[in-house]
């Protein structure tokens, strides 16, 4: 009941704080404001509205709590169906507290739509591609995060509940909005025997206490109370299944990695997803969005999985290392070597299932939060069990109090605890920490839609060329035929090559008139090496390779004339028709 | 019509021709015991059929049977379930046939449902969800023809990886309406008929000089042309396969990802949100009872002995060179956590990526081993006494090893039927073995004769100067006994197999086949003109030859086996409070003392289960107006307590006036328990 009461109000602080701004979605939209789940809808069905002709608006199924999972489909129909163009897909938000991700992927819809026919290049890569975009994908997540008292990190689940502590009783002693300021900030105690003294520096942060010196603080963790009474607090918050564990790709069970759900797909949303994204095999691009740290990350996910084919490693190169200098300050890096293992992983499953070149990017650094705006690096030691102050959180405050004018930031205010008694409450808000204010929102979301503009200028571009058409004797001819990429990715992914995961392109010869004799990859042109294949030659199995070609061989013997077709997956399909005229 | 067609099938003709003969004996089963069924099982069912008996079940005994629909196969059959047995109660999961190849196990599950239906005390206690066929589109081959045995449900799949899908399945040439096997001269061959047995094939052996003749296809044409046979069967996923437990990615018959057939996720689903199954059987093809499950698999954590991956040790600040125990991580780790969270195993297991366990766990052992023994003296004392092959050990994928590592409760597997193995056939003259050799007196083995005796020594390969002649000097001269001698053979390597024979199995195969199914479970070689490779023979085994025994011999094998289900479901862990105590500590403060009994034999939960903390907890609640605790949890989950064994807990209570305090014990696998405490005043 106290609980109900609390989450009432801070409901509409949070309102009230951050979305007051935003009571009109219009087109082109407005990214000074962060978009509840009911703002994002708004959102998208506006750009809808706005370009009935170029976008779909899909519900691709419904989460745990019913809400709607939205997806926008954008394409130029006059320069063919999505499904026989290069699929580029984004999405953000998997987890429920990331809400800047969902902002990145409405201005990458924005910025195609608004600039298509303006700008050049944007024009060039909507007609060349699908865009396939679900803005939040964790939309009970964003939906609580916005509407209930949150830390900058909780709500980042998906809503199945799960006894943490065992005791038979589901998500019963979660954090409490003690103070009702919206925020789930922390506990502190007087305690000369505490291991914390305030900071000399900034009265506000807390330092560690050396041997010999006196303490001041001890800390109490998450505002709350122990709802259960089983003499624990906040032991048993809400969730937790990460959506972004229960894919069905290396998926291991939640005594392995906590959050990975009962089993792969447990997750409504999640599942409904994985079947919108399997039923367009067109995509060969994949950007997830997440925050924060500022880094592109490619798989694998663990190190057991082994390294991706050298191929696959070019092509993330080639992109990683320009996204670095379109997004400065970002790092693109091996997900498991460079951060954690995972299991179960959205683009371990799209890299591996769907055979589409994945990455997340982890958006926003902490680091620019500085008063004189020269970026602050991270210390080389750990922070992950650091709990003591450091310069970067003293660079923030001098942020939050000259730049936001307090806004991320909540000084420590005394309170009544019914267990501890006097204690304080105070800390990072909500919407700070892993959110960039919304004054920067306009930078953060450009940089990263660029980042996937420019992977979608790398799709495959494969172009045909019959380049001869010779008569060797008789009846019979020799066709060659050379597939040509402009894009730095080949039509098929190395990884889906080894796994086998589909059959890979197709190029056939065939006629009513015509019988294929013989057919094969060329492997050296200029000393005419064919590998001819010894059964079905007019059917040849093939990849275009990335910012290359290949070349095939058919000998056709007949008449008239043969179509030749080019059918791909992730590339589009080519038909040309030749004519096997007799010499003049 | 039909009938026609499934009168072609060899096991039904067989089984007509050994009714008439009143030859047939079980594999295993000497005796047949009789049980109130009411019909006999004169063939088996086919799917649609099996759906109908379901249904007649449901309505032999009304307001008892409940019937679910989990899944609809993408055959488009229905996968159903029944319930029999109230909400609220420990229930048992028994699933049958999730690989649709095993019809034996679809028989057990309906009759072990009629069983249960029949007998309203069977389902008083526990709760009965049985599955009789998880994979109905693989199962329907069986009825179909030609009969061909393949796990794969009714889904699309593109095994060859080429431009069609399904499009080169086996071809019946021989018209006989079994898939059997083509073998044909070839350069390349590596098959050479088994010596005294032709119908076999064995590998030629290029070491000895052999050179191979033949080689084996399945029967079939190259239908797409592309140089291979009958490698795009029709069909997709073994939805024993496809369960999350070492599922094999990529692998012909599993599936995209763990859970992508809907039977699976249908049974993911329902076992989830059924916190009360306590325990899982299944019948197929794997049989804990006889064969527990085996370890060995690499990659397994030893929680005694972890080491710390580089990376991760930097960043936390210890050493790398050493191991560590989980106690010792998970003390090292505490101090680092944020005030408010509590270090667990998971937690550390999930943070170093220590990884699944992929083999059982040494305390479940014991109760599986204990419990095999046990049911082996249950068969021997019902008067079973052939040898049969050892059942299959699980598969990776399947749904024994997900329902083990994954629900964290006990699991046992039944195969009801395994191939007999063919009694040795004694010659006349080695009569001699070693143990008899042992017993024999000086007198009695020098009247063997020299023949038997050198029959005897070159059949347990003794050495060439080890002759009769010189065994029979010794032994006249008292240099040596014929004990001694058995002691000295003892000491020599067995002696080696004849591997010019076939395999084992396949020689079993076929004297069941002559024995019991006058012959027709393999079908002899006939030549045939195949369109691609020329002059070839068709001939082979019936594909179902090691997992339908011909269906007379269902009945007395349920009869059988089927009871001791019953027995097995006893062991369950029940847990209940017992010697309640209440001790005045002064000061109307009292010690609450109870103690937590598992009346049952298995651990509750299993070792297992302690690790993935997958079962639903117990917990124990102290309940009382006026009263306050001290020390103690309003809410204890109780963590552990072994099969037969008792756990102590204690409370501190302040209670200044009279007061009744209520203990109650809550598990949904393990039973409940209410006592009332008078206290205070």
């Amino acid at each position: 009941m106290k609980r109900k009461r609390i989450i009432t109000a801070v409901a509409l602080t949070a309102f009230v704080m951050f979305t007051l701004q935003a009571q009109e979605v219009k087109v082109p939209l407005r990214f000074d404001f962060y978009y509840s789940y009911e703002k994002v809808v708004e959102a998208l069905k506006a750009l809808h509205e706005a370009y009935p002709d170029f976008t779909v608006l899909d519900q691709v199924g419904k989460s745990e709590e019913g809400r709607i999972i939205w997806a926008l489909t954008i394409n130029n129909p006059k320069t063919g169906a999505p499904l026989s163009k290069p699929g580029v897909y984004a999405d953000g938000n998997i987890h429920g507290n990331e809400i800047q991700a969902g902002e990145v992927c409405l201005y990458l819809a924005n910025r195609l739509l608004t600039n298509y026919g303006k700008v050049k290049e944007i024009t060039e890569v909507v007609d060349r591609n699908a865009f396939y975009i679900i803005p939040v994908v964790n939309v009970d997540g964003r939906a609580h995060f916005f509407s209930d008292a949150n830390t900058p990190s909780s709500n980042r689940g998906i809503r199945i509940p799960i006894d943490d502590d065992r005791d038979g009783l589901f998500d019963e002693d979660g954090p409490d909005d003690l103070d009702g300021d919206g925020n789930i900030t922390q506990m502190r105690i007087r305690d000369t025997l505490g291991r914390f003294r305030t900071d000399p520096e900034d009265k506000r942060l807390m330092i560690q206490v050396k041997p010999g010196e006196k303490g001041e603080w001890t800390r109490l963790g998450q505002e709350g109370i122990d709802n259960d009474g089983d003499g624990q607090i906040n032991e048993d918050p809400e969730g937790y299944v990460d959506g972004n564990r229960n894919w069905g790709v290396n998926w291991n069970p939640p005594y392995v990695q906590t959050g990975s759900g009962h089993y792969p797909f447990e997750g409504t949303g999640i599942r409904a997803i994985a079947d919108w994204i399997m039923a367009r095999q067109n995509i060969i691009m994949v950007f997830a969005f997440h925050n924060n740290g500022g880094m592109y990350l490619r798989g694998p996910s663990f190190k057991a999985a082994g390294e991706l084919p050298q191929g696959d490693i070019s092509v993330y190169n080639y992109i990683g290392k320009n996204i670095e200098k379109i997004v400065p300050g970002y790092r693109y890096l091996i997900s498991w070597k460079d951060l954690y293992s995972t299991y179960g992983d959205f683009t371990d499953f799209t890299n591996t299932m769907l055979g589409s070149y994945s990455f997340v990017g982890e958006l926003y650094q902490t680091e620019t939060e500085t008063f004189d705006g020269t970026p602050k690096r991270k210390e080389e030691e750990s922070a992950v069990f650091s709990e003591s102050s450091n310069d970067e959180d003293r660079q923030r405050l001098l942020f939050n109090d000259n730049v936001t004018q307090g806004e991320l930031f909540i000084d420590w205010k005394p309170y009544k605890h019914p267990l501890y008694g006097d204690i304080e409450i105070g800390g990072w808000a909500k919407m700070s920490s892993r959110l960039p204010h919304p004054f920067m929102l306009q930078d953060l979301v450009h940089r990263n839609a660029s980042a996937v503009i420019f992977a979608a200028q790398q799709t495959p571009a494969v172009k045909m060329d019959v380049f001869e058409v010779k008569k060797v004797d008789g009846d019979l001819w020799s066709i060659r035929v050379r597939l040509a990429n402009k894009g730095a990715m080949p039509s098929v992914s190395f990884q889906t090559m080894k796994n086998k995961l589909y059959p890979s392109d197709v190029l056939s010869i065939s006629g009513s008139n015509a019988k294929v004799v013989s057919g094969g990859k060329i492997t050296d042109l200029y000393m005419n090496l064919v590998d001819y294949k010894e059964y079905r030659p007019g059917v040849q199995f093939c990849q275009v390779p990335g910012m290359g070609k290949v070349d095939y061989q058919f000998l056709v013997s007949g008449r008239g004339s043969v179509e030749i077709k080019y059918e791909s997956r992730k590339a589009g399909t080519i038909t040309q028709t030749v004519k096997l005229k007799p010499e003049p | 019509m039909k009938e026609e067609i499934r009168i072609k099938y060899v096991l039904k003709r067989s089984m007509k021709r050994m009714n008439a003969t009143k030859s047939m004996i079980l594999s295993i089963a000497a005796v047949i015991i009789s049980w109130g069924q009411t019909f006999a099982i004169e063939k088996y069912t086919d799917p649609a059929g099996v759906n109908k008996r379901i249904e007649q079940i449901r309505q032999s005994a009304p307001g008892m049977v409940r019937v679910d629909k989990m899944a609809v196969s993408p055959g488009g059959r229905e996968v159903l379930m029944m319930v029999i047995g109230k909400p609220g109660q420990a229930a048992v999961f028994v699933a049958a046939n999730m690989s649709g190849t095993n019809p034996v196990a679809t028989e057990a599950a309906l009759s072990l449902a009629a069983r249960i239906a029949g007998d309203e005390a069977l389902s008083k206690q526990l709760t009965w969800y049985i599955l009789p066929l998880g994979n109905p589109d693989a199962y329907s081959r069986y009825f179909s023809q030609p009969l061909y045995l393949d796990p794969a449900n009714g889904a699309a799949y593109n095994e060859d990886n080429d431009d069609q899908t399904d499009e080169d399945g086996y071809n019946d040439l021989d018209g006989n309406g079994i898939i059997t096997q083509m073998r044909v001269k070839a350069p390349d061959g590596i098959w050479i008929p088994v010596a005294g047995e032709p119908r076999l094939m064995r590998k030629a052996d290029p070491a000895k000089g052999e050179k191979g003749i033949y080689k084996l296809y399945s029967e079939g044409t190259d239908d797409d042309g592309d140089g291979l046979y009958n490698e795009d069967l029709p069909g997709g996923t073994n939805v024993d396969a496809n369960f999350p437990h070492l599922f094999r990615a990529f692998d012909r018959r599993s599936g995209l990802y763990p859970g992508s057939a809907p039977e699976t996720t249908a049974i993911l689903k329902f076992v989830f949100s059924h916190p009360e199954i306590a325990m899982v059987f299944s019948f197929g093809s794997t049989n804990y009872l006889l064969a527990p499950p085996q370890g060995g698999r690499k990659g397994s954590v030893d929680m005694d002995n972890i080491r710390i991956p580089e990376e991760i040790g930097k960043s936390m600040g210890i050493d790398v060179s050493r191991s560590y125990t989980m106690a010792e991580i998970m003390d090292y780790v505490q101090p680092m956590l944020p005030p408010g969270m509590t270090v667990d195993e998971n937690m550390i297991a999930s943070y170093l990526g220590l990884g699944a366990v992929v083999n059982p766990m040494q305390e479940d052992l014991a109760f599986y081993n204990e419990i095999s023994s046990d049911f082996k003296e249950y068969l021997k004392k019902k008067g079973v006494t052939g040898e049969r092959f050892d059942p299959a050990q699980p598969e990776e994928g399947s749904f024994e090893m997900w329902a083990y590592y994954h629900l964290g409760v006990p699991v046992f597997t039944m195969d009801l039927w395994g191939l007999p193995k063919p009694k040795e056939e004694k010659k006349e003259n080695s009569t001699i073995t070693v143990e008899t050799l042992e017993k024999m007196s000086s007198d009695e083995f020098l009247a063997l004769g020299e023949e038997k005796i050198n029959e005897f020594l070159k059949a347990r390969g003794a050495p060439a100067q080890y002759n009769a002649k010189m065994i029979i000097g010794m032994v006249r001269g008292g240099q040596v006994t014929p004990a001694q001698m058995a002691g000295m053979i003892r000491q020599m390597p067995a002696p080696k197999s004849d591997d010019k024979k076939g395999d084992p199995k396949e020689m079993a195969r076929l004297a069941f086949s002559d024995q019991k199914l006058a012959g027709t479970g393999f079908i002899p070689w006939k030549t045939y003109k195949h369109p691609s490779l020329g002059e070839v023979e068709i001939g082979g085994f019936n594909p179902f030859i090691d997992t339908a025994p011909p269906p007379a011999m269902l009945d007395s094998l349920l009869d059988l086996q089927l009871p001791y289900l019953f027995e097995l479901v006893k062991r369950l862990p029940r847990l209940m409070l017992t010697d309640l105590k209440v001790t005045e500590k002064g000061g109307s403060v009292y010690q609450v003392e109870a103690w937590v009994t598992n009346e049952g034999s298995i651990p509750f939960p299993t070792a297992m289960g302690k690790r993935n903390k997958a079962p639903a907890p117990a917990v124990l609640t102290l309940e009382g107006t006026g009263t306050e605790i001290l020390s103690g949890k309003k809410r204890t989950p109780i963590n552990e307590v072994g099969g037969k064994k008792a756990v102590r807990y204690i409370w501190l209570v302040r209670a200044p006036k009279k007061n009744a305090l209520t203990l109650r014990l809550e598990s949904k696998q393990a039973g409940s328990d209410v006592r009332q405490i008078n206290i205070g005043g």
